[in-house]
């Protein structure tokens, strides 16, 4: 490029930055450093004659740089890169001295201010100075997308881009989708979670765009935004479409194990239907536990069954990949609240799913063998640092479902005691209504505050002490029954998903948005999606919301059927990299590899997953890796501008 | 040596520490002249040559500063490679007869804008008591 020309433009904002700085000054003194051509004040640059102002003297004076004395880049950087943009420079060639939120709206003393001012404008400068025009660049998206998990948050996303025309491959790694919304019972009091995925099936089993994998996991994913490879591992069901559910192989299989459709209520068998209405409807052989005795075969009439199958290894092309694997619910220890030490005492999961119709008592309240007369809840267990394993954060969902179903239980069972032992009550938004029916219905709520709770096992039967807040008094409740109000963790096997698709963790230990209010539901990688309660606990609701949410993103990002790439990323100099691989292993987005060219090893940036962090440059020893925008040149001259030098 | 002012070079990454200065702005908080702020977009991608650079062309103090640890980096893990990068070069550093406190790695957050404020109000204090840093750095033959 020839030699720079260089314009500054300083703004007055109003008062604002001439209250303080006496821009006046500044712009004289930015004509005197090299290569600046012309330097003016004006009143406000981001106004239309402010940015003509630019433009004219652009076209005029042949300017190939830009510096603009004003505001923080972030609030007009995009304005005065399309001004430049439109007189026909590239937008890249504008540089910004932040002299109001640095400068004037800081200081007081309009000498030193205007000195500072000064500075920073010599700074931008000595940067403008090695500006380099950058080209966006644009690649194909593929119009499809990859949903991994099959519970309401997935099967939401899945829905919303299939009707969009996308094709959506949904990965589910148990034998039915429809997640944990299908086994717990009443969502609200008048809706079973069953019914809510009932429907859902319904729209997706109608839906071509869709297909289903069950029994499988992702197990590799590469490329970038628009074209990613992923390879699925399609586990065998050892169970074809021929089933028809009669149950006979049931019968004859001899293993038995804890079933955790039922959160662990009664046993099933390895040969099983999750539950009545799982999809696809076929029963399915855990391979964990089966030893292939060949029992089920034998029986089986319709020939479903074939225990020599083998996985299947499927590779799709997709733009997008949404993130939906759910949560794990929170595991009491043993003998935490009495957990394990006494069969009356059960988690919310196995109450909720016990209240439902298809559970094995038929969705009768039925604990330890009878109907309990005083059943009590005990909140917060694991979460908001209740308990010693607990976790931070209080898990959204536990106060309005302990209430829900107490009211259930008040409605079928008037003369059962329900009581509530509650740090506070969490019932938000149209929930707080439940709370309110619960104490009509005489829920009895129980206080506690930083003392917990006692559950005492006795020959005479349970017991909880707890020191009441309101009467500031200890008291002992002699119930039949307890239900732990457990909470939500992260799933078990995050760790393997964040090697596989490099979302990331955070604080609570759920997987992180890129930014809570500015990016939301998106992961830090382009084209990888959030949804559902893999970002933290939700109730079902919030995760249907986050599916739609999602899938809006995704679509968003797709279906213009190009992506354009930013250009201000890593760049290699082939003749200086030596191939030493230290870039490869910073990257934090993997895009960074090692080629062979013409016999010497080179590192590669794949431009589309280059997210600009610059981290590969400030690691490279050579200088052949630089970061586009934030070159060391620029960056080093920026520096040395600081005490008077622009070269 | 009252009338003393040094100059800070501040390298800030563009999501978190810079959207504080910002902010310190924006709430017209108030604080000394002494900073020149230089806008990366990852604390990663300070190269501990241009904190060196400063020294040498006359910085009396320097300040990387990102996201806080463990996850607010807006590239998943830049945070920590200037955490490494830096731990070890302060020691250099030292190793260089620059006083410890001339060079900070800070973690502040785009809302931390009194902590922004905190940061300079405590390192020109501190380098207003050391003086200017001797520039005795040429090795004698």
């Amino acid at each position: 490029m020839s030699e720079p020309r260089i314009g500054v433009y300083v703004c007055h904002c109003g008062f604002n930055i001439a209250g303080t700085v006496d821009v006046k000054k500044v712009a004289e003194y930015a004509k005197t450093l090299p290569n600046v051509v012309v330097a003016k004040d004006y009143v406000f640059m981001c106004s239309e004659p402010g940015q003509d102002l630019i433009k004219k003297d652009i076209k005029e004076q042949n300017l190939n740089r830009v510096v603009v004395a004003s505001c923080s880049p972030s609030l007009h950087e995009v304005t005065f890169r399309t001004a430049v943009m439109e007189a026909g420079l590239n937008k890249y060639l504008m540089e910004m001295a932040n002299i109001r939120e640095h400068c004037s709206w800081v200081h007081h003393d309009k000498e030193k201010a205007t000195e500072k001012a000064k500075e920073i404008v010599r700074m931008a400068v000595a940067k403008a100075r090695y500006l380099e025009p950058l080209e966006e660049l644009e690649v194909e998206a593929e119009q499809s997308a990859l949903v991994l998990g099959g519970g309401v948050a997935g099967l939401r996303a899945a829905l919303e881009l299939a009707n969009y025309g996308f094709q959506v491959y949904l990965v589910e790694k148990s034998p039915t989708i429809g997640g944990k919304a299908a086994l717990i019972g009443y969502v609200d009091p008048k809706t079973r979670g069953a019914e809510v995925v009932n429907k859902m099936f319904e729209m997706v089993k109608e839906c071509p765009r869709i297909k289903i994998f069950t029994n499988s996991e992702l197990i590799q994913f590469s490329g970038f935004a628009g074209n990613y490879t992923a390879k699925i591992r399609v586990n065998p069901r050892y169970v074809n479409e021929k089933c028809t559910r009669c149950g006979e192989c049931e019968e004859v299989c001899p293993i038995d194990v804890s079933n955790e459709y039922n959160f662990g209520l009664n046993k099933r068998k390895a040969i099983f239907l999750p539950f009545s209405n799982a999809f696809p409807p076929y029963y399915a052989v855990d391979h964990r536990v089966c030893v292939k005795c060949g029992e089920c075969e034998k029986v089986c009439r319709f020939g479903a069954i074939n225990l020599k199958e083998e996985p299947k290894i499927v590779e799709l092309k997709v733009g997008a990949l949404i993130v939906a694997t759910g949560y794990d619910p929170y595991r009491p220890f043993k003998g935490e609240y009495g957990y394990g030490l006494h069969g009356n005492i059960i988690t919310l999961f196995q109450l909720e799913r016990m209240l439902d119709p298809e559970s094995p008592t038929k969705g009768e309240l039925i604990i330890g063998g009878k109907i309990p007369k005083n059943i009590a809840f005990i909140q917060c267990v694991g979460s908001r640092n209740t308990t010693p394993g607990s976790r931070e954060y209080c898990s959204r969902m536990c106060c309005t479902t302990a209430i829900n179903n107490a009211i259930k239980i008040k409605e079928k069972y008037p003369d059962t005691n329900v009581y509530i032992i509650y740090k506070d009550i969490m019932t938000y938004g149209s929930d707080e209504s439940l709370y309110e029916e619960a104490g009509k219905k005489l829920v009895q709520f129980v206080k506690f505050e930083d003392k917990i709770p006692k559950v005492l096992i006795t020959p005479e039967g349970l017991f909880i002490e707890v020191f009441e807040y309101t009467i500031q008094e200890n008291i002992r409740i002699p119930v039949d029954a307890i239900v732990l109000s457990i909470g939500m963790l992260p799933p078990r096997d995050l760790e393997e998903l964040i090697a596989v698709t490099r979302v990331s963790c955070g604080t609570e230990g759920f997987v992180r948005e890129a930014h809570l209010k500015l990016a939301p539901v998106e992961a830090p990688t382009k084209g990888l999606f959030l949804a559902g309660c893999i970002t933290g606990p939700k109730n079902v609701l919030e995760s249907i919301r986050m599916g739609s949410a999602a899938a809006a993103k995704a679509m968003s990002l797709l279906s213009k059927g190009k992506l354009k790439i930013e250009p201000m990323i890593a760049q290699v100099s082939e003749e200086k990299c030596s191939g030493c691989a230290i870039c490869v292993g910073v990257c934090p987005y993997g895009a960074i590899s090692i080629k062979k060219v013409n016999g010497d090893r080179i590192a590669y940036v794949e431009k589309a997953l280059c997210m600009g962090c610059g981290t590969c440059n400030a690691a490279c020893p050579s200088g052949a890796m630089q970061h586009l925008g934030f070159k060391d040149v620029q960056l080093l001259a920026q520096t040395r501008a600081v005490f008077g030098e622009v070269r | 040596m009252a009338d003393f002012e040094p100059k800070i070079v501040v390298y800030a990454c563009n999501w978190c520490t810079y959207a504080a200065t910002d902010l310190a702005g924006t709430s017209r908080m108030s604080y000394p002249e002494n900073v020149r702020i230089i806008r990366v977009m990852c604390s990663g991608r300070v190269d501990p040559q241009f904190v060196l650079q400063a020294f040498a062309d006359g910085a009396d103090g320097v300040i990387v500063a990102g996201c806080h640890p463990p996850a607010d980096c807006h590239y998943i893990e830049g945070n920590y490679k200037a955490f490494r990068r830096f731990e070890l070069f302060k020691k250099l550093l030292e190793a260089f007869g620059i006083e410890k406190e001339r060079f900070r790695l800070e973690w502040i957050s785009a809302a931390e804008a009194s902590r922004w404020v905190q940061v300079v109000n405590e390192m020109v204090a501190e380098l207003k008591k050391l003086g200017p840093l001797k520039k005795n750095l040429e090795v004698k033959e």
